[in-house]
C-alpha cells in the first residue's frame, strides 16, 4: 500500500489497539508492523508524537519477568480523538466502496 | 555489545531534548531490546528491524520541535527550528521548501524594518520642526504624530502576518511530516 496514504490511518489503528486495554510498546510496534509494511523503529517516534499530543499517557507496571514495562494507556481526549478518526474512516471507505461497485464490479 | 552501542548513539543524538523525556523514549527502545531478546531475537536482529538510530532520533527531534512550536503559538523561532528539524531529516527539499521560506522571512524582516524606520523618522521630523526652516514647531509636531501612529500601524501588521506566517508553515509541516518508513527485507 502507499506510504503517504499508509501514514493518515496509523494513528487511528494504534488508538483502535488500545481502547479497550492499555498495551505496552513492544505490543504495539510488532502488531503494527506485521499488518502493515511499516519498519518497527517507526511506530516508537509514533506512540511518543501521540503522547506528546496528549492522547496518549504512559505507566510502567511490572512484569513477571524482568524490569517493569512501559503502558500506554487511551487518555479521554484520546478516546475523542479516536472515535472521530473512525467516523472519518467509515464516511470515507463507504464512499470508497459505492465507487468500486459502480465503476468495477457492474 | 550492539545493545549498547545502539542505545548510546541514540542518547547522545537526543542530548538537545530535556532529560526527563529522553530517558521516557530511551525506556521504548530499552524495552525493545529485552523483549525480543526474550522472544529468542539477537541483539543485531533488534537493532535491525528498529532501523538506523540517526533516523529515529530525527524523527523523534522533529516530533518535539513541532510540539514546543505548537504549544507556544505563533513564534516564528519555534517554527523556524521545526522547519529546520524538517528539512534535516529530507522531508523536505532544501531548494524548494527552505527557499521560499527564507524569502518569506526576508519579506516579514523588511515589514518590521519598515514599522521601525517610519516610526523613527519622527524624530526627524520634531528635530525639523524646531531647528529646521522649512516646518513650524506645530507641523512638525503633527507630522511626528502621524509618523508614530504610520510606524505601530504597520508593526501590528507585521506582528499579525508573522503570527499568520507561523501558524501556516506549522500546519503544512505538520500534515507533511508524518511518515513512516517501510520494512526492509
Amino acid at each position: 500500500m502507499n506510504v503517504q496514504f499508509k501514514k493518515g490511518v496509523l494513528d487511528l489503528c494504534v488508538l483502535a489497539l488500545t481502547a479497550w486495554e492499555d498495551r505496552y510498546g513492544y505490543e504495539l510496534a510488532v502488531t503494527m508492523s506485521s499488518k502493515f509494511e511499516v519498519a518497527v523503529g517507526s511506530v516508537y517516534p509514533l506512540l511518543s508524537r501521540l503522547t506528546q499530543e496528549g492522547y496518549f499517557s504512559t505507566y510502567l507496571k511490572e512484569s513477571s519477568e524482568g524490569p517493569p514495562r512501559k503502558y500506554y494507556k487511551l487518555t479521554p481526549k484520546g478516546h475523542t480523538h479516536l472515535m472521530e478518526l473512525v467516523r472519518e474512516w467509515r464516511t470515507f471507505s463507504v464512499a470508497v466502496d459505492e465507487l468500486i461497485k459502480e465503476g468495477v464490479e457492474r | 555489545m550492539i545493545r549498547e552501542q545502539y542505545l548510546g548513539q541514540l542518547w547522545e543524538l537526543l542530548s538537545p531534548v530535556p532529560e526527563h523525556l529522553r530517558r521516557e523514549w530511551m525506556y521504548d527502545y530499552e524495552e525493545h531490546f529485552r523483549m525480543a531478546a526474550e522472544h529468542g531475537r539477537s541483539e543485531a536482529e533488534a537493532a535491525h528491524e528498529l532501523g538506523d538510530p540517526r533516523l529515529i532520533a530525527k524523527e523523534l527531534l522533529l516530533n518535539y520541535r513541532v510540539g514546543q512550536a505548537e504549544n507556544k503559538s505563533g513564534s516564528i523561532t519555534l517554527v523556524s527550528r521545526a522547519v529546520l528539524a524538517a528539512v534535516s531529516l529530507g522531508f523536505f527539499n532544501l531548494v524548494f521548501v527552505l527557499g521560499p521560506y527564507i524569502a518569506l522571512l526576508g519579506v516579514l524582516l523588511a515589514l518590521w524594518a519598515t514599522a521601525v524606520g517610519v516610526g523613527l523618522s519622527s524624530v526627524m521630523a520634531i528635530y525639523e520642526g524646531l531647528y529646521g526652516g522649512g516646518i513650524t514647531m506645530l507641523q512638525g509636531a503633527f507630522l511626528a504624530m502621524v509618523l508614530i501612529a504610520l510606524g505601530m500601524l504597520i508593526g501590528a501588521g507585521a506582528h499579525w502576518l508573522t503570527r499568520a506566517v507561523a501558524k501556516m508553515t506549522l500546519r503544512y509541516l505538520k500534515f507533511n511530516s508524518r511518515v513512516m518508513r517501510v520494512k526492509k527485507g
